[in-house]
């Protein structure tokens, strides 16, 4: 270590258990997490995760079932249906932000864009109840409804839409809910993009779309990292899912019905678990899984928005 | 294809940036198969000239801009901007190759964007043809798929005057490209500037940033002087026999 001042060697070590307890808490979190799933592995071993029924029972634990395979679907399902919803939303808005709002409005811009941001921070439980009171019977009648009268012969959609709370009214909710952090990692990269290529662009003859398909091309890395991250949020979502992907074990492999996801089932399930031998051994399991999927997401998201060149 | 020539020419040219009056009543003219340099001391208006040429004026907030602009019969301030940058060919002072892109997809760019190419083959050749022409090609003839990151500045340089040639501009805009880059690249951009003028009787105006470069390339010079036109004419003449005090003061190095 280079000479410090003898205040700022204070100042220094005063630093360092924040340091350590930020650190700490991962891997604490972790090691938690581990011991308590273990004896969940130990009694049903691999079978939780490709079982479909979930039957506790009181007794025992050999006459209790519990499999993670629906929810665990349910959860990769809505996510990828909110990512792939959201992505062009919020490339788009980021056009709009950054290239059709006039140059001399900058006021415009940042308000527009503040507003957006502020929508990341909002309690999730608001776009539940939302989720639930108007959005699910909106889409059940004027969406759900037409799709399977149409499309009733595609697997996809190939289930009566009974209730409006279904995986893909998951999905659509939380497309809604990550558009706007997609929107602010693509649209932070987007800022960055260096004048001299943006004049580059224009001098080419490029329209507007032409010009914007090149601006994006530069920060595709940012685009991937948002995918990554936004993916990573609606894994992890809780309350809004369970309020509106209907909380039963119904394969998500029909979108238009009600299922379930690994979060909303720990929101569900944990207040009871303790009644039921390994019960909370079980959710606990899921919450690993989806701090892995946090983490892993997070992580090369992160790797992603440090790969876009701002310099050729 | 016949291809036409386009003449530049710049009639009561008045440019404002919110209050300042940038160019006060310029004009020049810029025939087919020559270079017209454009020099003049920093901030006296040489970059902003071009750029109403090619409309990226546009860009800048607070801009108004009044005269004429013609380019052949069309006046370029009346006419759809996308449409005018297309016939023209910009490089610019800062080599900006996009970073993304490998040096064959930078050169490619232009002819895909504009359906002047389809095929393969008929790419590959415009590219070779255009980093040939931007004296680049032995440099980089085989490795076409790297990024120009991989380049030094002055080859740099040299691929974004490939990309602009790859559109084969009928009127080629430099805004001091070699203010920034070695002598040998230097020495390169500037042979194939000319080259690019007389071969294909393009109209090529340069910004540049010393009269030693002028009088190496240009046929004619504009010498403006905080907006103003001061003097504009045939090379020789203006650099040999300067009729204004101001541009004898210019070339001594003195303003
Ligand atoms: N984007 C802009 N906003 C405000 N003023 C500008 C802008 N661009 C250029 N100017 C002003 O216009 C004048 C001419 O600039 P410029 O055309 O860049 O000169 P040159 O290229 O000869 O150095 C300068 O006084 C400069 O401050
Ligand atoms: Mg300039």
């Amino acid at each position: 270590m280079p000479e410090m001042a003898k205040s700022d060697k204070r100042f220094f070590y005063s630093l360092v258990p924040a340091a350590l307890v930020s650190s700490l808490i991962l891997v604490l979190l972790f090691i938690v997490l581990i011991y308590y799933s273990a004896p969940a592995f130990k009694e049903y071993g691999f079978r939780i995760f490709t079982t479909k029924t979930w039957s506790p029972s009181e007794e025992s634990a050999r006459t209790s079932e519990y499999g993670l395979f629906i929810p665990l679907l349910g959860t990769l399902v809505s996510a990828i249906i909110a990512v792939v919803l959201a992505l062009p939303f919020a490339i788009s808005t980021v056009i709009f932000t950054e290239e059709v709002i006039p140059k001399g409005m900058n006021k415009v811009r940042e308000t527009f864009s503040t507003l957006i941001d502020v929508m990341t921070g909002l309690p999730t439980i608001v776009y539940g109840l939302w989720g639930l009171a108007i959005l699910a019977p909106f889409l059940r009648d004027n969406l759900y409804n037409p799709l399977y009268a149409v499309l009733g012969s595609i697997p996809l959609f190939s289930c009566r839409p009974v209730t409006g709370t279904t995986i893909l009214t998951a999905g659509i909710l939380l497309s809604m809910m990550i558009m706007p952090f997609m929107y602010s990692v693509i649209r932070h990269s987007y800022k960055r993009i260096p004048a001299i290529y943006k004049e580059a662009a224009l001098a080419l003859g490029t329209t507007k779309y032409e010009y914007s398909k090149i601006m994006m091309g530069m920060v595709k890395p940012s685009i991937l990292a948002g995918i990554l991250i936004g993916f990573g949020r609606a894994a992890g979502e809780t309350v809004a899912v369970a309020l509106v992907v209907g909380n039963t074990f119904n394969m998500p492999s029909c979108l238009l019905s009600s299922s379930y996801t690994i979060s909303a089932l720990i929101a569900n399930q944990f207040g009871n678990a303790a009644l039921y031998p390994y019960m909370i051994n079980v959710l606990v399991v899921g919450g690993l899984i989806l701090l892995l999927i946090g983490i892993v997401s997070n992580i090369l998201g992160i790797m992603y928005l440090n790969r876009v060149r701002y310099t050729a | 294809m016949a291809e036409e020539l386009l003449e530049v020419r710049v009639e009561d040219l008045n440019v404002w940036i919110g209050d300042n009056h940038i160019l006060k009543d310029v004009y020049m003219r810029a025939v087919p198969g020559t270079v017209t340099a454009v020099m003049g001391p920093s901030g006296s208006g040489k970059s902003t000239l071009i750029r109403v040429i090619n409309r990226l004026i546009d860009l800048v907030p607070g801009s108004k801009v009044k005269g004429r602009v013609m380019i052949g019969k069309i006046n370029v301030l009346e006419s759809d901007p996308y449409m005018v940058r297309r016939r023209i060919g910009m490089v610019f002072q800062e080599p900006n190759p996009f970073p993304h892109m490998t040096i064959y997809e930078n050169v490619a760019i232009g002819p895909r964007l504009h359906g002047l190419a389809r095929e393969r083959e008929e790419i590959d050749r415009i590219v070779e043809w255009a980093l040939k022409k931007a004296q680049l090609w032995d440099e980089v003839k085989d490795r076409l798929d790297d990024y120009p990151y991989q380049l030094s500045g002055g080859q740099k340089q040299r691929l974004s005057l490939a990309r602009a040639l790859a559109l084969k501009p009928r009127v080629l805009l430099l805004d001091e490209p070699t203010a920034n880059i070695d002598p040998v690249s230097t020495v390169k951009v500037e042979r194939s500037i000319i080259e690019y003028a007389k071969e294909n009787m393009a109209t090529v105006i340069i910004v540049t940033h010393t009269p030693q470069q002028a009088a190496r390339i240009s046929d004619n010079i504009l010498f403006i002087y905080e907006g103003r036109v001061i003097e504009y004419g045939p090379t020789r003449e203006v650099v040999l026999h300067p009729r204004e005090e101001l541009t004898r003061k210019f070339l001594g190095g003195e303003v």
